[in-house]
């Protein structure tokens, strides 16, 4: 009671610190009225408690003298009649307010009661009024600019001819406004350096550079576009945000052998632009559409992969929660990767800021709890959570990996499998009868424990790898995705998402939300994937075509219009130009939701084409360089950094790796993968792009990890950029960096006969430009304090000096 | 330290010319290796170290006694009436009194519990939002909404290295979620005021369960030595990088990126020489590897509270170690409660017993704090729900008064009443403890100071000793 005592005697100097003694002013209002029901009467009546107790809300003009159950809180100059005083005043013992706490102070009650005698002045605007205060809290959030629909705004006029498109009207007006000028284009060797390295994630060859100007952008922009490169890029963008791992993680983190093939699924899908509404709907719902041909159908179920490749806690015990936990997984994935929401929130309470009730999870839920997901994985003693694949169409030149069983073994893991069987029968046989209605001894029930446990984990191996192969023993063609469940299911809402605490049961469907019309399936069959994956992608859907934009937005201009990508909800920040966002949206789905456009328009903007240059005045009105009166300079993603040491090593092979490391790994636990020999400590040792190299949750390649790979247990629209000396170690101590600055010195020394052009062509190779005469002269006495030893090696040396210098890892 | 001097040319040429604050004057001791011109008074504490707690600790079970709650166990009436019909939960395991100053604390800390008189228990603090990512994020930096220099950044900045040849940031295994690299990160300080993350690698699941050990070991220091080349020779090659990175740096005029690529090489050539012998365990005594429970079962967490002890000796300025498991107890609280404090509490005990026999607690802040608390009420059938609105955390030696609680919630433990004690409160007393004003560690940025508080933040002077 001490700490009340104090925190009202605190009130009272605060309020007798204030010297506006009438009462239907504002100031008194604001000084003695709204702090001591902010204080004391919000906590139960108000929208943000999300509370109204007795049906009364304290927190509107309105609310407040329309009163709760009992009537009228507040009647203005009618203090006597005023409930509100009353309870103040404890002058009835069933209203006492605040509850349990002892009377406010006398002048406390004196300046209430004088307000209300000289008629309660009250500037608080009503909010969303309703009677159930929930639905009108949520109903306010809505109001929220990312849930309403985009709207077309006429680009600004201009008399500047800085503008080539429309792009330029938007960030030009901005600029304007505040006093700030865009900058000079960047120079060409510049530009098509970045133009590069966020189109395809490599540097430009010397020969590509020299033939490129600002006359034929257009033509080089196409041509990379159309190549391979671009699918490969960008495709890890998107690998990004569905959180693409090769194994579950969590406890037992169990290999995913299949997922690559939703990787490559990925990269073709870009590099044929396959419409960004068609692609979300094939990765929701892929094995719901209609199909041509085989091909066609096997591309569609893996394309559902999405749904399945995501982090699982296979170790659980429990399976309800562990099914629970999946379908939540899911859904949260999709909320946040297509609509940067996180409807997840929902699962135990209504959303703490966005309109997202609970319900609208547990109709969504419904969806996916009458979809069955197929992950792969067998039981052992690892994992109680043993999953299915699902079989692909036989087609000719698939790619089958894995490994192969002779007919003989085949024969033996069936024997092996009939035996364990057998053994299971006269373990349970045994148990029953040493039971004999009695409670079995521990040591018997133990020893019965551990035999069960013994036939359980063997046969769930043998079961996984017999799954994996034809009768000849031949690798099958399998992928993860999800189908149908056998039966619909809709779900009941969880109680603070506790299972125990079921309430009533939701229909599932699509909820009414950010606009959005709620239905339920279209035919009651069906789980309604494929509803749920229209309504994701309905042109009335404000949010997935924005959240796209941005996304793309963000990786050529290096921060989003929204910075937080992943959330463009009450939590998250607001566009820094609202009307160019709603401009790109609306655009993008407009024009065939074609990424591969979308991209094309922003890189040919003049925007994009500002060189970085610092320039003072405006760095001091806007350091974060918010309104793009400069491009940003950025470090390489940790792909493009190995990459590029590779493509300049010469080392690099462009063919895409088939299929994966994982693919090939006999060992079914991440765990231990460390005792396969064969497989490089550093899990590299390849030379193909980095997109092909393994993503195992908990255990990347060292290169990713160390430069700020996404996590890929998490949806990562934008990725951390840290700048720490163990980069600076892996760049000067690493195996990697050796073979590659080796490799690197090696090709000088085949391409070019002196030291000079060997220099000049490793500048030319590294940064696209030749050294200028100071950097010249740095180099020549870093030769000449060297002599004790071999040009060859004196060349390594100076090849790793130029990946670790900072121009390397640094678009201009 | 004439390197780092002399590379932050386009940094001081900006400073220059906006203001010369103290801000200015604290990145001149870094530059210098000058440890004190961040002091605006002397300090108490020379360094911290941070046990960070993620997922929210419930505080009504380990610090924050409350006799009400016990008696309102189970109770959805009364007090309970404002939660919607939850039942109010007592704590899951018994509180006793402990040490001569009788503090009251959970009986699951045994090993903590004789320190009691060392620990200053904060019953009063409070956050903005009761979410894992947004609060941690602002335990780390202030705030939740914008990307921001991190305590540990801050701290460095503001009084610089004790060892030129360790980073002044140290963070071991943090989290990859709820923020990530933000917690760690210096945002818009010199980059080298930024944590160095260490650890994160695995040794294999059943392997370590084999040999019963952790699978995130100590931190293992990949690519510490150079097998091919001389120190000498390597001197030189980064003389050469270095030239390179710097000339770039004069074109580019201002590049806070390349600033800090500069000072990482040079710091990671240091580390070379220094870094083997802090890892190295093996000088330890037994008895000491006995006191924080090395050698039995899984003791990664105890490795990295000795390791903390070792860099904080070694003049490492701002340590950080988190938990080797998450405290959101939604579900089964009394198990998983008792789960991680048996894992944590022997280290951490260990932490502060190894800290004072080397006289080192004095000026060592060691701070335990989570991202918030739990509430008083059930969650499900066995759990609690997060809790902004009052929360507890312990801070010891630094120049904190221990033996005492200080604030304090309503009787159940629900909200902050007495003291309220916000993160900004939280982060000002830390840094006063450090000898350092909140309201004047600024950094300019785009022509705008800036301060880990923000505009609020207010030392609980109470706590001092």
């Amino acid at each position: 009671m001490k700490s009340k005592l104090v925190s009202l005697s605190i009130l009272g100097i605060f309020l007798t610190g204030f010297s506006n003694d009438d009462p239907a002013s504002e100031d008194f209002f604001e000084n003695r009225i709204r702090p001591v029901l902010v204080k004391h009467c919000y906590d139960c009546h108000s929208v943000e408690s999300g509370k109204s107790k007795g049906g009364l809300r304290l927190d509107t003009r309105e609310s407040t003298r329309s009163g709760g159950d009992t009537g009228a809180a507040v009647i203005p100059k009618n203090a006597e009649e005023s409930l509100l005083l009353t309870a103040i005043l404890h002058s009835d013992p069933d209203l006492e307010m605040p509850p349990k706490e002892p009377k406010l102070p006398e002048n406390v009650i004196r300046d209430f009661e004088a307000w209300i005698e000289a008629g309660a002045f009250d500037p608080r605007e009503a909010m969303a009024s309703g009677a159930e205060t929930d639905a009108a809290a949520l109903q306010a959030r809505l109001e929220f600019w990312s849930y309403q629909k985009p709207q077309k705004t006429e680009p600004p006029k201009t008399d500047s001819d800085w503008p080539v498109s429309t792009i330029d009207r938007f960030i030009l007006a901005r600029l304007a406004e505040n006093d700030l000028t865009p900058s000079e284009d960047a120079d060409e060797r510049t530009f098509v350096r970045r133009l590069y390295f966020d189109l395809v994630g490599l540097p430009p060859t010397p020969e590509q550079v020299a033939g490129f100007s600002y006359a034929n952008l257009e033509e080089t922009v196409d041509q990379l576009l159309d190549s391979e490169g671009f699918g490969v890029r960008w495709g890890r963008h998107w690998l990004d945000v569905v959180r693409y791992a090769e194994s579950n993680g969590r406890e037992a983190n169990i290999v995913y052998p299949h997922a690559w093939r939703y990787r490559d699924y990925v990269i073709d899908s870009i590099n044929a632009d396959v419409p960004y509404d068609q692609f979300l709907t094939e990765q929701i719902a892929g094995d719901l559409l209609p199909y041509d041909d085989e091909a066609q159908r096997a591309r569609l179920l893996i394309a559902t992969g999405f749904l399945a490749i995501g982090p699982k806690g296979l170790a659980n015990q429990d399976k309800p929660q562990f099914a629970a936990d999946l379908v939540d997984e899911q859904l949260d994935a999709t909320s946040r990767a297509f609509l940067a929401t996180s409807i997840a929130c929902a699962r135990c309470h209504d959303h703490k800021a966005d309109p997202i009730a609970m319900t609208d999870y547990y109709a969504l839920i419904g969806i996916f709890r009458s979809t069955k997901t197929y992950y792969g994985t067998w039981v052992d003693s690892e994992n109680n959570n043993g999953g299915e694949l699902i079989k692909l169409p036989d087609l000719p030149g698939q790619m089958k990996p894995g490994q192969s069983l002779s007919k003989e073994r085949i024969t033996k893991m069936k024997a092996q499998l009939a035996e364990l069987n057998a053994q299971e029968r006269k373990n349970k046989e045994m148990s029953a009868s040493m039971m004999g209605g009695k409670k079995m001894k521990r040591e018997d029930f133990n020893t019965a424990l551990r035999e069960a446990l013994r036939i359980y984990w063997t046969r769930g191996g043998l079961r996984g790898k017999l799954a994996a192969v034809d009768d000849n023993g031949e690798p099958l063609p399998l992928c993860m995705g999800v189908q149908e469940a056998p039966k619909m299911k809709d779900s009941p809402l969880y109680y603070r998402g506790d299972l125990k605490n079921p309430g009533k049961e939701v229909a599932r469907g699509v909820p009414a939300l950010f606009g959005m019309v709620a239905s339920p399936p279209s035919d009651q069959n069906q789980s309604g994937r494929l509803d749920f994956a229209h309504w994701v992608t309905d042109p009335e859907n404000p949010l997935t075509a924005r959240v796209m934009a941005n996304r793309v937005w963000g990786h050529l201009f290096g921060e989003g219009l929204v910075r937080t990508m992943d959330n463009f909800g009450h939590t998250g920040e607001p566009p820094s130009h609202p009307e160019l966002l709603d401009y790109l949206a609306i655009n993008f789905r407009d024009n065939g939701w074609s990424l591969k456009s979308l991209v094309k328009e922003m890189v040919l903007s003049r925007a994009y084409r500002q060189s970085s240059t610092y320039r003072k005045k405006s760095f001091f009105k806007d350091p974060d360089n918010r309104l793009l009166w400069r491009a940003n300079k950025r470090r390489l993603d940790a792909e493009v950094i190995r990459d590029s040491i590779l493509s300049v090593s010469g080392r690099l092979d462009l063919s895409p790796r088939p299929a994966s490391l994982a693919a090939e790994v006999t060992n079914h636990s991440v765990a231990i993968l460390g005792f396969d020999k064969s497989i490089p400590t550093d899990l590299d040792g390849s030379n193909h792009r980095s997109i092909f190299l393994p993503v195992f949750r908990e255990n990347l390649p060292d290169v990713l990890h160390l430069f700020d790979f996404a996590e890929p247990s998490l949806v990562v629209g934008d990725r951390d950029e840290t700048n720490v000396p163990l980069q600076a170690l892996y760049l000067m101590n690493s195996e990697f960096i050796a073979q590659q600055s080796a490799a690197f010195a090696e090709r000088l020394m085949r391409e070019e006969n002196t030291r000079e052009d060997r220099i000049r062509r490793a500048f030319q190779l590294c940064f696209n430009r030749p050294p200028d005469p100071e950097e010249s002269k740095m180099i020549s006495a870093y030769f000449a304090d060297s002599t004790e030893v071999d040009e060859v090696t004196m060349a390594t040396r100076f090849c790793q000096a130029l990946l670790s210098s900072a121009e390397f890892r640094i678009a201009d | 330290m004439n390197n780092l001097n002399s590379t932050s040319s386009s940094r001081r040429d900006f400073l220059q010319s906006s203001t010369l604050g103290l801000g200015w004057l604290a990145f001149s001791a870094i530059a210098n290796g000058a440890s004190s011109a961040g002091r605006n008074f002397p300090a108490r504490a020379k360094r911290v170290i941070f046990l960070s707690m993620k997922g929210g600790p419930s505080h009504v079970d380990l610090f924050d006694y409350k006799p009400e709650l016990i008696k309102a166990d189970g109770k959805t009436t009364g007090l309970a009436e404002k939660f919607g019909g939850a039942p109010l939960v007592g704590p899951v395991h018994p509180f006793s009194q402990q040490g001569k100053s009788g503090l009251w604390m959970t009986d699951l800390m045994p090993h903590l519990a004789k320190h009691a008189d060392d620990l200053c228990i904060v019953n009063s603090m409070q956050t903005d939002l009761p979410n894992h990512s947004p609060a941690f994020v602002q335990m780390h930096t202030g705030s939740f909404q914008f990307v921001r220099p991190s305590l540990g950044a801050w701290t460095v900045y503001g009084l610089g290295t004790e060892n030129e040849n360790l980073p002044g940031f140290i963070t071991l295994n943090p989290p990859a979620d709820n923020g990530g690299a933000r917690n760690y990160g210096s945002a818009f300080l010199p980059s080298i005021c930024q944590g160095t993350r260490v650890g994160g690698s695995q040794i294999p699941a059943l392997y370590a369960a084999f040999l019963k050990k952790d699978q995130t070991p100590g931190p293992p220091m990949k690519n510490i030595e150079n097998k091919n080349l001389s120190r000498q020779a390597q001197r030189a090659q980064l003389d050469l990088i270095r030239g390179l990175n710097r000339h770039k740096l004069k074109n580019d005029v201002y590049q806070p990126q390349i600033e800090g690529m500069i000072e990482s090489f040079e710091l990671a050539f240091r580390m070379q020489s220094e870094v083997p012998d802090a890892l190295d365990l093996t000088a330890e005594f037994q008895s000491t590897l006995d006191l924080y429970g090395i050698g039995k079962g899984a003791d990664a967490f105890a490795r990295q509270c000795l390791l903390a002890r070792r860099m904080a000796e070694a003049g490492v300025r701002f340590i950080e170690i988190s938990s080797p498991v998450g405290w959101d107890h939604h579900s089964l609280i009394q198990e998983n409660l008792a789960k991680n404090c048996q894992q944590t509490d022997q280290p951490i005990a260990a932490l502060i017993t190894d800290l004072k026999l080397r006289g080192m607690l004095d000026d060592t802040l060691v701070v335990w704090a989570g991202e918030f608390g739990r509430t008083p009420y059930m969650q499900g059938v066995n759990g609690r729900d997060h809790n902004h609105k009052g929360f507890s955390l312990w801070m010891a030696g630094g120049g904190v008064k221990g033996g005492m609680n200080y604030g304090s919630t309503d009787e159940i433990g629900y909200k902050a009443v007495e003291n309220p004690m916000h993160i900004h409160d939280w982060h000002a007393t830390i840094l006063h403890l450090l000898g350092i004003d909140h309201k004047r560690l600024t950094y300019n940025y785009g022509g705008r100071n800036f301060r880990l508080t923000e505009t609020s933040g207010e030392v609980a002077t109470g706590i001092l000793a």
